[in-house]
């Protein structure tokens, strides 16, 4: 079996890991190690440069507010480098603050506004608005499930977040709630597909969770790297986890 | 003790006399009602008749409490403490109004060591004006229930504030205890057990959190790691360092499941317990008892008394093996008792037990940030899965690589399944409400006394 290697970017893993992020790359390398392919992770942190062609996957997860006001800071320096990933179709899972931080921005809880890096058009606010005080203040939380429009396939999470995302321009979302509250507990809609961007308010972690989302982004990412390969079929052979 | 005092330490004395005989409730909370109704001041009162502990902390309040009110107790102190749990003002008040204290042997006044939740600091702190604050440690619970680490943290500096005179004695390890502004004096402990020349340049495991450094918010670097976001600390940016303790574990002699052997500054200790975190607990115990001036000969004492102190790590014989029950509830916790298990030296099996009720917390996703490979670095001969969630956790140890021997949902069925190990020793891991089940089970089944 030839030699078949991802590198994956974990964007502030020492940062923004709060809700078991990092089982993200534990499932994606379960998955792989069956099809014979190796993940290796590093680390990109503050004053780090994000290199846009470095990397097969990028990993961006949740944090405390504290930690994600710190990280919100240095990511403005990031935001070119991954605007060009993004656009070039790199493949990339943001969970909870990672998604808020490549939108405009998002409020937190104490009112005050965390500036994001706009490289997708989503925003963030906390529910201040008029228009929304049928939710005011209550946090999201609880099982969720939701569907994808397109593949039909059906996801499985947790979600607890007090931001509420509306999506913008060129975004869909990444399933319609059929359980929960999703991105804002109004518009039925949760997560986020732009590009190869993959966008998810879920605890699990998803990929966990959910092995058909895992299996389809492990095949988006090493298609773009081995376009040669058949990498659907190979990963169909493989048992999906799903609970 | 002016009347109108004397009158409410009486009310409270017969209110709680009331409430343990006729209705055979513990009731500490009422009796603290009563009295503070009759006369506020009733609190000032308490300042006279003790010197008082706040023992606070995400972790290791329970473990820390129970050594230091043995540590003073060997030093000649009368010490009064509050149960684990009764957190609230009222309660304690109660407790410490109702509890007949004879004076202290060595003469000096009794000292009344309360186990208080980070929440609860400020209040408590507000009303009983401590002398000394101990400090365990600050560890990520499931955020679903408590805040973030730092703000966890503000609430035992408005605490602290409180009472300004107060010592606060801290762990000088944690990084987040070099944070809050208030005036009052500290006093660390930590561990110096690296000689210097061993010195390595670490940085903690990417799952770790409470890293960043309080000068500037650069992640921090490492000498050594004791275990999670604790260690000697330093900022490459800045010249910020981990503070030098006045009290320090200088060597780890012998670390095994079911106790540790090492010394504080000259003096061997042990304690009849594994984990390095339990060190931390007894360092700290030791700290404030030499504020304390309890001899190292009376801590040593304290210490190897092996009574029910050390009583969460509870091992049973169910059939032909011998099954040591663990409590676990998220990653930090977790994974000290998988580094636990890692000392020991002989082959053993383990039952992972997971449930997500309100108790256990109702999101499973911390299982993903304990460190379940790291079982493979051990003696682990055979492993098996149960618990309401057992889908989330058999999911897990099996994308860590682990065949698993079985699956038990059903509790009254682990019993059985343990037979089929082949070590005679079992670690049964499990969350709070999971356990109470495993716990069920086994009392039903004759392995344990019902209560």
């Amino acid at each position: 079996m030839a030699d078949y290697q991802l590198t994956l970017a974990h964007l502030y893993g020492d940062l923004m890991n709060t809700y078991g992020d990092y089982g993200n790359i534990i499932a994606l390398r379960y998955y792989a190690r069956q099809i014979g392919v190796t993940i290796e992770d590093q680390l990109v942190s503050l004053g780090d440069d994000f290199d846009p062609k470095a990397y097969d996957f990028v990993l961006f997860g949740g944090g405390q507010d504290y930690e994600e006001t710190v990280v919100a800071a240095d990511l403005q320096d990031k935001a070119a480098g991954l605007k060009n990933y993004i656009e070039a179709d790199g493949p990339l899972l943001a969970v909870c603050g990672g998604f808020q931080l490549l939108g405009h921005y998002m409020e937190m809880a104490d009112g005050s506004r965390v500036e994001g890096i706009g490289v997708m058009d989503h925003y963030t606010s906390n529910m201040t608005a008029a228009e929304v005080a049928t939710k005011k203040g209550e946090r999201l939380t609880g099982d969720i499930e939701i569907k994808n429009n397109e593949t039909g396939e059906v996801y499985h999470g947790f979600e607890n977040h007090q931001g509420r995302t509306f999506l913008g321009k060129g975004e869909k979302a990444l399933g319609t709630v059929t359980k929960g509250q999703g991105n804002n507990g109004m518009d039925q809609s949760e997560g986020v597909i732009y590009h190869n961007v993959f966008g998810s308010y879920f605890h699990g972690p998803i990929f966990t969770r959910n092995g058909n989302l895992a299996k389809r982004v492990l095949a988006t990412a090493l298609s773009r790297k081995y376009p040669d390969v058949d990498w659907s079929a190979k990963l169909a052979a493989v048992p999906t986890e799903s609970f | 003790m002016t009347i109108k005092s004397a009158l409410a330490k009486a009310t409270a004395r017969v209110s709680h006399f009331t409430l343990q005989k006729i209705f055979h409730r513990g009731g500490t909370a009422l009796p603290g009602k009563l009295a503070i109704k009759v006369d506020p001041n009733v609190l000032d009162q308490v300042q006279t008749d003790f010197d008082l502990v706040i023992v606070t902390g995400t972790n290791g309040k329970t473990l820390t409490t129970a050594l230091i009110t043995r540590v003073l107790t060997a030093g000649g102190y009368a010490v009064l403490t509050n149960p684990s749990g009764s957190n609230m003002v009222q309660g304690i008040t109660g407790t410490l109004l109702t509890t007949k204290v004879a004076p202290s042997k060595n003469g000096r006044k009794p000292v009344a060591v309360l186990e208080v939740d980070e929440a609860n600091v400020q209040r408590i702190a507000a009303a009983l004006k401590p002398r000394y604050f101990v400090l365990t440690n600050i560890f990520r619970d499931q955020l679903d229930r408590y805040g973030e680490i730092y703000t966890t943290y503000d609430k035992i500096v408005a605490g602290i504030k409180e009472a300004p005179a107060a010592k606060v004695l801290t762990n000088a390890d944690s990084p987040i205890f070099a944070r809050g502004d208030f005036p009052n004096e500290r006093i660390y402990y930590g561990f110096n057990h690296v000689a210097a020349d061993e010195f390595q340049d670490l940085k903690a495991p990417t799952n770790t959190d409470g890293i960043l450094s309080p000068t500037d918010n650069a992640v921090l670097h490492y000498s050594y790691i004791t275990y999670a976001n604790l260690g000697r600390y330093f900022s490459v940016s800045d010249g910020f360092k981990r503070p030098e303790p006045k009290y320090a574990v200088t060597a780890l002699d012998e670390l095994r499941p079911q106790f540790s052997v090492f010394h504080i500054e000259q003096t061997p200790f042990r304690i009849e317990i594994g984990g390095l975190y339990n060190i931390y607990n007894a360092l700290a115990a030791y700290a404030l008892g030499r504020e304390f001036a309890v001899p190292d000969s009376a801590i040593k004492q304290a210490f190897e008394q092996n009574e029910q102190v050390f009583g969460r790590q509870e091992s049973i014989r169910v059939g032909d093996k011998v099954v040591t029950l663990l409590l676990i509830k998220n990653p930090v916790g977790t994974n000290s008792v998988i580094d636990m298990m890692a000392t020991d030296p002989e082959p053993f099996s383990l039952v992972t037990l997971l449930n997500a009720n309100y108790a256990d917390g109702i999101d499973t996703s911390w299982i993903w940030d304990a460190e379940f490979e790291k079982l493979h670095e051990t003696n682990l001969a055979w492993i098996a899965t149960g618990g309401e969630r057992y889908r989330d956790i058999t999911v897990r140890l099996k994308m860590a690589n682990y065949d698993l021997a079985g699956t038990y949902p059903n509790p009254q069925a682990i019993a059985e399944a343990i037979q089929d190990a082949p070590t005679q020793k079992v670690y049964l891991a499990a969350t709070y409400t999971a356990m109470l089940q495993i716990r069920e089970a086994f009392k039903k089944q004759g392995y344990l006394k019902a209560d």
